[in-house]
């Protein structure tokens, strides 16, 4: 007997629907599955045997083919185990719906438990977006399956649980909740039209950290003004920032901070980061994630983990960074080919990745931060420890930087080791909280301006527009961009820079005083000039 | 066939405008280019024939080669084995460059390389006081600049520390401005950072390299190079143009150094350091020699402090820029001075106002850090950068890794010896 059992399967950040089809007839015993299923899915006949045993019911001893529809996608994963197990009680008759239709999400375990599977938010989406709102998922990814709105969702923890309330005929309807929010820029590649809205009593909720489950207080960060004020700067107007220094010098902790000191999410960018999360296998997922992610992968990532891809089109490390920041440390050890991976993404925001047969685009609005040492044995230009590295290895080295990637860095800040007694003494360094306000204050200001786009994006004649020089700025652009002789890129860093200074001090047009304090942030390539002579 | 080679030089055009061709200097290029005849076996032959013109033609005459062969054999009476300098492979050599000495003249020419003989009155006089001083010196740039009143050489470490590159650079920028020629080594490191210097300072600058002309080493120099002949100065090498500096070719290239000049400053030099092989050529050729001293525990200085342990009557100390610059019997012009430009410094101070002179008498007085110059001034992170930017625009201030220092006018005098202007 047929039977045909709507679940979903992930397709890079996007659920796609399945339609399961079970024919169970007479013939030889066997187990077939067609329809493009990938090696963990050819394992889900293993799964659901054992699970169909072990919770008491019979694998039929018949010819059973599962057809996965549509037929040309590629298929990966574990989710679809508990349609399928489903689909062979109900085609072996042990098993008769009393209600409507349901779909089923969820991996099997031997002994028939369902388990949580990556990327339950966009799957639910992306099925009630074709209008199936009544949908089965596991009990430990209810919370996260929640966050859709006006489905019906059934947790169950166990296949038997599954059997049990297909057939029992009371309605377990969920309430619904309101206001709502939308679930827009999700699954762009030919998603349904459907409108699918998210609870907004979740909103509230922080979702558990992605990565870096301590974030340290700025008020840890003893001295390193210029490095603290770079930082401010660089988060309140969403720069590219680099530290350079040498060992110890507190380039890590300083960025390390940085979860702290970013505003939460708005309701789009949260949602977004949640779909990303939740793809990439984060989950389950407790609610929306408001906190920012904040990425930091060591440096001998691949080129396929930053950037995505994989055979079942994983998101990389750019799109896990989406709506956060990218922490590279150690950035001339990265691999060449992954550094130049980088350079699409900061220009558009996002990733195009394609395969044989397969595209797709991944979002990618990261900041991207940097620390480096000065030279490879890291202490040039320190006193205590002595630098040893030719000029040529120091080149070499900085080198490894290639241009175009530096001039996608607004803001390289110099860090020069702390002595000691400066640890003890001093003044008391500001915390995170205080940062945090002005920056989200700063932010407010440039989002408040028309094109409402953060100064780290801007460009060309929006940017001049911004800046709004009166004479004596424009000279004083002129003055030190013909010091450094930058290039013309040079000088709209100068300028992005200078625009987010002012901001923060409340300023309508960028001064002269801004510009000064900008030109400290310029990349070391154009101060190494003056600072090996003599 | 008789002179073969030897007068196609004369028909050419002359190397430079203002020195007539010479057929024997041609010849003494064309016997430097042969390899293996060193300076002893050079010299055997030239007192075996008279001249450079005359060892090509005998070169060029029948059985020219057994003949050169026989060089330095009759010399010995005493009986014993004669040890011949010439050996009928060396004499082939001979033979063989004799035939293209066209080629090879115009290899130099093409390099625009002048050509200077020990016999010859342009010859830098102090190198040719030296024990078998190089035959012949290729030159590129200006010959007059090899023979100044006063030289002093200034070499070190190839991988030195970021303050020995400093102590390098305000040395040879200071030996520069009170009007004497800086010889090195145009190596990486300290030799790169005194010829830098120098050119900075306005001065007269001499690189003997190790290797030929056309070889030259390290590459990432051809630069610098190019401004040392730019500005006055010249690029030497005893070496004909292709030949590879090799291991054995520095220290022979650091007997020169030091044979040119009146004293040798070693600035870092850690144990078993080629600048060490100068500073002992500098006293053995009678010349002066210092050493800057260094931390006991910093490999970076440890060959200059045991050199100096060794030859404590001999190798003098660097106690201090002045004092070395009395010592080589410069004159001070920078303690000369030194009223003149703590006069200047206060008032290109006062001339700044506001928080740059704030910010300027900070750096004045040693506060390098932004840490340390918002503790000291009790200004906000912003100004002090703002401020830093603009003393860097005026040439009075220099960053280097996030440390600043002050420069132009409020860097005349030395650190510890402070202009005397009002604390911030």
């Amino acid at each position: 007997m047929l039977a045909a059992v709507p679940s979903a399967t992930l397709h890079g950040l996007a659920g796609r629907v399945i339609r399961v089809e079970v024919d169970v007839a007479p013939g030889l015993p066997g187990f077939t599955i067609v329809g493009l299923a990938d090696a963990a899915l050819q394992e889900a006949r293993e799964r659901v045997r054992g699970a169909i045993r072990n919770e008491g019911f019979v694998h039929p001893p018949r010819r059973i083919t599962v057809n996965l529809a549509p037929a040309e996608l590629r298929k990966a994963g574990a989710s679809l185990d508990l349609a399928i197990a489903i689909g062979i009680l109900l085609g072996s008759e042990q098993l008769r719906p009393a209600r409507g239709r349901w779909a089923l999400v969820g991996e099997l375990s031997l002994g028939g438990e369902v388990r949580a599977v990556p990327g339950i938010l966009p799957m639910v989406a992306a099925l009630a977006r074709r209008g199936l709102r009544r949908i089965v998922v596991p009990a430990t990814a209810a919370a996260e399956a929640s966050l859709v709105d006006g489905v019906e969702l059934a947790p169950v923890a166990t296949l038997g649980e599954a059997v049990l309330l297909l057939r029992s005929r009371r309605s377990r309807r969920v309430a619904v909740m309101a206001p709502r929010v939308e679930l827009s820029g999700e699954g762009g590649e030919g998603a349904g039209t459907g409108h699918v809205t998210v609870a907004a009593d979740r909103l509230g909720s922080v979702g558990p950290s992605v990565t870096c489950a301590i974030v340290p207080d700025l008020s840890e960060v003893r001295g390193q003004l210029e490095a603290r004020r770079g930082l401010e700067i660089a988060l309140a107007g969403g720069h590219g920032l680099a530290f350079v220094g040498p060992p110890g010098s507190g380039k890590t902790l300083l960025a390390r901070t940085i979860p702290g000191l970013l505003p939460p999410l708005d309701d789009d960018a949260a949602l977004e980061v949640t779909v990303v999360a939740s793809a990439a296998g984060e989950g389950p997922l407790a609610g929306l994630i408001r906190r920012p992610p904040f990425r930091s992968p060591h440096h001998t990532i691949s080129y396929a983990a930053m950037v995505g891809g994989g055979p079942r089109l994983s998101p990389g490390e750019v799109t896990l960074a989406d709506h956060g920041v990218l922490f590279l440390d150690e950035l001339p050890e990265f691999g060449r080919d992954v550094l130049e991976s980088l350079r699409q993404p900061l220009e558009e925001g996002s990733v195009a990745i394609a395969r044989a047969g397969r595209a797709t685009t991944f979002p990618a609005r990261f900041q991207l931060v940097a620390a480096m040492n000065p030279c490879p044995c890291g202490y040039a230009g320190s006193d205590g420890n002595a630098c040893h590295c030719p000029a040529s290895v120091v080149a070499r080295y900085t080198d490894r930087v290639s241009g175009p990637l530096r001039d996608r860095i607004d803001l390289w800040v110099s860090m020069p080791r702390v002595p000691g007694t400066a640890l003890i003494g001093g003044p008391e360094p500001e915390d995170s909280a205080v940062v945090r306000m002005r920056v989200r204050a700063t932010r407010d200001r440039q989002l408040g301006r028309p094109g409402g786009r953060l100064n780290g994006r801007l460009t060309g004649r929006a940017l001049r527009g911004a800046c709004r020089l009166d004479r004596a700025a424009e000279r004083r652009v002129v003055q030190l961009s013909e010091l450094e002789r930058m290039s013309g890129r040079g000088t709209e860093r100068l300028l992005r820079v200078a625009r987010t200074i002012a901001d923060l001090a409340g300023d309508a047009a960028v001064g002269t005083g801004h510009l000064d304090e900008a030109a400290r942030f310029r990349p070391p390539s154009l101060r190494l000039a003056t600072a090996m002579a003599i | 066939m008789i002179g073969v080679g030897v007068p196609g030089s004369v028909s050419a055009p002359a190397p430079a405008a203002h020195r007539p061709a010479s057929m024997e200097r041609d010849a003494w290029a064309v016997l430097t280019s042969v390899r293996g005849l060193g300076p002893v076996g050079l010299a055997a032959l030239l007192e075996r024939y008279g001249s450079g013109v005359a060892i090509l033609a005998a070169a060029a005459a029948p059985r020219g080669v057994d003949r050169l062969a026989e060089t330095g054999r009759e010399a010995r009476q005493d009986g014993l084995r004669p040890r011949r300098p010439i050996s009928p492979t060396l004499a082939r050599s001979i033979a063989e460059a004799t035939g293209r000495a066209d080629r090879i003249l115009a290899r130099i020419r093409a390099l625009g390389l002048d050509v200077v003989t020990v016999e010859e009155p342009e010859y830098p006089h102090r190198l040719a006081a030296v024990e078998l001083p190089p035959h012949v010196l290729f030159v590129r740039g200006e010959i007059g600049a090899l023979d100044p009143a006063r030289v002093v050489a200034v070499v070190g470490t190839r991988r030195p520390t970021f303050t020995g590159r400093r102590i390098a650079a305000r040395i040879a920028g200071s030996i520069a401005k009170a009007g004497a020629t800086v010889v090195s080594g145009l190596a990486a490191g300290i030799d790169g950072a005194a010829h830098e210097a120098t050119l900075q300072a306005g001065g007269t600058t001499v690189a003997v390299i190790g290797g030929g002309h056309a070889r030259l080493y390290p590459k990432g120099h051809e630069r610098l190079a190019e401004q040392i002949v730019a500005r006055g100065g010249a690029v030497i090498s005893e070496l004909p143009p292709d030949d590879e500096p090799t291991i054995g070719t520095f220290p022979r290239r650091n007997r020169v150094i030091s044979g040119l000049s009146d004293a040798t400053v070693v600035v870092e030099a850690p144990a078993r350091s080629g600048a060490l092989i100068t500073a002992s050529w500098a006293l053995e050729q009678g010349r002066e020699c210092f050493l800057v001293p260094g931390s006991i525990v910093d490999p970076a200085s440890a060959g200059c402090l045991s050199f100096l342990r060794e030859n404590g009557g001999a190798a003098r100390i660097v106690s201090g820029l002045p004092e070395l610059l009395d010592d080589l019997g410069l004159v001070d012009h920078e303690a000369a001075t030194a009223i003149a430009s703590s006069a200047s410094a206060e008032a290109t101070l006062v001339d700044l106002g506001g928080t740059a002179e704030r910010i300027g008498r900070a750096l004045v007085a040693g506060y390098a850090t932004v840490d340390e110059l918002v503790a000291v001034t009790g200004l906000p992170v912003a100004t002090v950068l703002a401020a830093l930017t603009l003393l860097e625009g005026r040439g009075l201030a220099h960053d280097a890794y996030g440390r600043y220092r002050p420069g132009g006018a409020l860097a005349m005098t030395e650190p510890g010896r402070a202009p005397q202007v009002q604390r911030p």
